[in-house]
């Protein structure tokens, strides 16, 4: 028998609520009674989820689980009782959740996986019937492939004659196969020739080898690699041919199958079947029922981060497609979530997507979205419109700055879910950029408030986010917009920041701060607020930073600073070259010297505003800079590969170079 | 100690048929928030006129030889204010484009009469008359070319008497940020041109802000 890593209980999830007469006959000492009465509640019940329901709140589910572990598998009476109270178990797991957590609670799991290996055909098949509608519920506790016994039970089960225990066996593994290890030891101990051996059996054999190759090869490039050494890949033609299958299912099946070896490995990297999934993936968006629901999905697997599929959607009319199917009222949840999620992410890349979607006006529907009940819907909302607001062209025309959009999204940023929370912020950053007009309309709605807010997050995506969004919403900012923030933020709070533990949190306020400091020349008093604790702060975290963008930005701060006059510009000299240090152990000649061009550019940027030869005291700033070594570095720059390095460096020795050779 | 700075960089050929072309190097003078102002002159026949112009640059993605900016005119006689316009560009890195620009009413003799008027122009044009540029790795050279298309009106409606119809061919000099354009529109007057150097909005310095979208 094999074990399961959760423990099962035997207490009810249910108390019986009252009483029935049925549950008096269903504990009935007469064999015949007690038959009936399974065969009863299994008629009630069958597709009924009302009576499920009903049933299980009456407390019926434990007391056909005692039934079903009480009747005995060698005699005539007990096969019938076994059979019938099998197939109520399974009745009530099948597609109510309530239904999985009273089967499970009921402690008959270990009994009905010992009823597999009876003798009597028609109890395995019942038992194997009721355990797959367990397995097919995420309720289910998870079936450990790392204990031997357990994978040649299951091997067993797939290796079977029976069909209905072959598809047991792939139903646990598409149930529990979710690591990369576990992928791993299933395709090393025989399951994945097992699986693949399915692949000629009947429709359900067949659907289910699909499923479990899935979860199998998915992200998993060594499973995938093992899968097409098997019969020299010959399963990879069955599974492309299942795409023209004629059960809707079963070519959804495929499709996921083919999308995880696409995007694990080299094959099928060829237009024709890319175009071919794209158009299959589309036709079954058609399918009313749980196939539709899936295909968006699927559709998001296949392309998501992938341009070259974009243009083929794009082609293939994919963005008038889902638009379409969003325009149908009452999409259920999950169906709602799939298409944004796939519209999401065919607007992630290409222009020319963005630009349909939003000539579509799908924009007005995925911001009804930002307020549907369900989160995860509310998510995928927000992440279409971040995606769909990468348009620039868009940005800055202001189609995304109006009350209609930006109230929801600031609503949203006091979501119940976190997740729905980071989403918003997503979006938010987007629209806020300073390169949008009307920013207005979100300073009016508290929108500034609610961001300083969550910068003070414990949750550290939040603090990201949130920051991120401020810095953004900086970006050559009018002065009032500016104000607001630092007014709400302040200045000690930025410096608190830039120590944050996240360096990710550090390195954006740091971007936050380069950008407060830049436009008027007097912003860059707000680097010296409440005695230059902002400014300290950078120069500390310039000192102790490892991470080349927290160098990056932390010395385009100084570099603007440095662009102001002879106060700001002594300042940082100061900063970058206390008298105490010495200059071979300088920060900055040590980021001078980085392999990565971009902070070398930054920091040549810095002396290039130090040395401007119109400031009275840059020529004193010139011998500290030829004391610290500094002179002798950028000379060293001037013929760097990287041009832009190499054009910095050359202004930065031709203005120190005014002052003369020494 | 005096250093020889080593004459500027020359475009090199790609090497091989299907070598791939090195990526766009950025320019911290073109990169986003970056302001550039000077003149168009619009002189025709009758007059002599020239706008003042503000350019920013909004966006960048070399990887799409993508760049896109406002446009301001100042001094424009027929409206009341400023003309703010949007406008989009591409790059020309022989990969997402090259020197012909194929659309806009321009031939490709229209772009070899545009582009030669820039002298940084012509170590290219033997190679661009022969192959469009393409074997070209314009990577390393010290100037970038691009058009600019004016997309839309900013703060004005299209009923201000203005066009947008035509479209600029650029020249940024990546040492000192400076550029050159000339506007290009079949029903305009030729070779407008557009000057603008690198501002620094009153510092005493360079500075640079950025953004990221999400």
């Amino acid at each position: 028998m094999p074990t399961t890593s959760a423990s099962s209980t035997t207490t009810p999830s249910f108390s019986p609520t009252t009483s029935d007469p049925i549950l008096d006959r269903l504990a009935s000492t007469d064999c015949e009674i007690k038959l009936k009465a399974v065969r009863e509640v299994k008629n009630k019940i069958i597709g009924n989820r009302t009576k499920k329901l009903s049933y299980i709140k009456l407390g019926a589910v434990p007391v056909v689980a005692s039934v079903l572990a009480e009747a005995d598998a060698n005699s005539d009476s007990g096969v019938n009782l076994i059979v019938q109270s099998a197939a109520v178990l399974g009745s009530f797991a099948c597609g109510v959740e309530a239904g999985v957590r009273a089967v499970l609670d009921s402690g008959v799991l270990p009994r009905l996986f010992s009823l597999l290996s009876v003798t009597d055909d028609k109890v395995v098949d019942a038992t194997a019937r009721s355990l797959r509608m367990v397995y097919q519920s995420k309720l289910a506790p998870k079936y450990d492939f790392f204990l031997e016994a357990n994978r040649e039970f299951l091997l067993s089960l797939l290796k079977n004659e029976n069909e209905s225990l072959t598809v047991l066996g792939a139903s646990i593994v598409i149930h529990s196969c979710e690591t990369s290890e576990e992928q791993k030891i299933l395709c090393y101990a025989g399951v994945l020739e097992k699986i693949i051996s399915l692949l000629d059996g009947s429709l359900s054999q067949r659907d289910a080898s699909l499923e479990s190759l899935a979860a199998v090869l998915k992200s998993n490039p060594e499973a995938v690699s093992k899968f097409m050494d098997i019969h020299s890949g010959r399963a990879l033609s069955s599974i492309v041919e299942l795409t023209k299958d004629r059960y809707s299912r079963t070519r959804l099946l495929a499709c996921l199958c083919l999308i995880c070896v696409k995007n694990s490995s080299c094959h099928l990297q060829d237009l024709g079947i890319k175009t071919k999934l794209v158009h299959i993936l589309l036709e079954l968006l058609d399918d009313p029922g749980q196939v539709g629901d899936e295909a968006s999905l699927a559709f998001s697997s296949l392309t998501a981060e992938k341009e070259d599929l974009h243009k083929i959607a794009f082609e293939a009319n994919a963005i008038d497609k889902f638009y379409c199917h969003l325009q149908i009222s009452s999409l259920n949840p999950k169906r709602l979530e799939g298409i944004f999620l796939a519209l999401a992410d065919l607007c992630s890349k290409l222009e020319c997507c963005r630009s349909r979607f939003l000539t579509l006006q799908a924009l007005s529907l995925v911001v009804d979205a930002l307020v549907h009940d369900n989160t995860n819907v509310r998510k995928a909302a927000c992440i279409c419109l971040r995606n769909s607001s990468r348009s620039i062209k868009n940005l800055s025309a202001g189609h995304f700055m109006n009350e209609s959009t930006v109230i929801p999204l600031v609503q949203l940023l006091s979501d119940l879910s976190s997740s729905v929370q980071v989403a918003a912020l997503g979006a938010i950053s987007n629209i806020v950029a300073g390169i949008t007009p009307g920013i207005s309309v979100f300073i009016q709605c508290g929108g500034i408030k609610e961001l300083v807010q969550l910068t003070k997050s414990m949750d550290s995506s939040l603090r990201l986010n949130a920051v991120w969004a401020l810095r953004n919403m900086v970006f050559h900012a009018e002065k009032t917009c500016i104000e607001a923030v630092f007014m709400e933020l302040t200045a000690s709070s930025i410096a608190n920041l830039i120590h944050d533990p996240e360096s990710s949190v550090q390195q954006q306020t740091l971007a936050l701060v380069r950008n407060l400091v830049d436009g008027h020349i007097d912003f860059i008093e707000y680097a010296f607020a409440e005695n230059g604790i902002i400014f300290d702060a950078v120069g500390r975290r310039l000192r102790e930073s490892s991470t080349a963008e927290i160098g990056i930005q932390g010395m385009y701060v100084l570099c603007n600073i440095a662009s102001g006059n002879e106060f700001y510009k002594e300042a940082v000299m100061q900063q970058v070259f206390p008298e105490a240090e010495d200059g071979s152990k300088s920060f900055f000649n040590q980021c001078l010297q980085s392999n990565d061009s971009r902070l070398c550019t930054a920091a040549v940027w810095v002396i290039v505003n130090l040395t401007n030869p119109t400031s009275s005291g840059a020529y004193g700033r010139v011998v500290k800079l030829r004391n610290f070594g500094t002179v002798s570095q950028i000379k060293k720059m001037v013929n760097d590969p990287c041009m832009d390095v190499k054009l910095r460096a050359r202004i930065a020795l031709g203005q120190i170079l005014t002052f003369g050779e020494s | 100690m005096p250093v020889r700075v080593l004459e500027s960089s020359a475009p090199s050929q790609v090497s091989g048929a299907n070598s791939g072309h090195t990526s766009f190097q950025a320019c911290t003078l073109l990169g986003v928030g970056q302001a550039f102002s000077g003149t168009q002159n619009v002189s025709s026949l009758q007059k002599d006129e020239a706008w003042r112009v503000n350019v920013r640059i909004q966006g960048c993605d070399l990887e799409h030889g993508y760049l896109c900016g406002t446009m301001e005119a100042l001094n424009v006689p027929m409206a009341d204010t400023p003309v703010v316009t949007f406008w989009e560009g591409e790059i020309v890195d022989t990969k997402n484009y090259t020197f012909f620009t194929g659309k806009w009413e321009a031939s490709p003799d229209d772009d070899i009469r545009h582009w030669t008027k820039f002298p940084s122009f012509s170590p290219l044009q033997a190679q661009v008359e022969a192959d469009g540029g393409k074997s070209l790795d314009l990577s390393n050279y010290p100037y970038i070319f691009m058009r600019w298309k004016e997309q839309y009106f900013v703060n004005v409606g299209t009923d201000c008497g203005l066009t947008i119809a035509g479209f600029y061919y650029v020249c940024f000099s990546c040492s000192d940020g400076s550029i050159s354009g000339f506007y290009y529109d079949p029903n305009s007057s030729p070779f407008q041109k557009l000057e603008l150097k690198s501002t620094n909005d009153g510092r005493f310095g360079f500075s640079f802000s950025s953004y990221e979208l999400q």
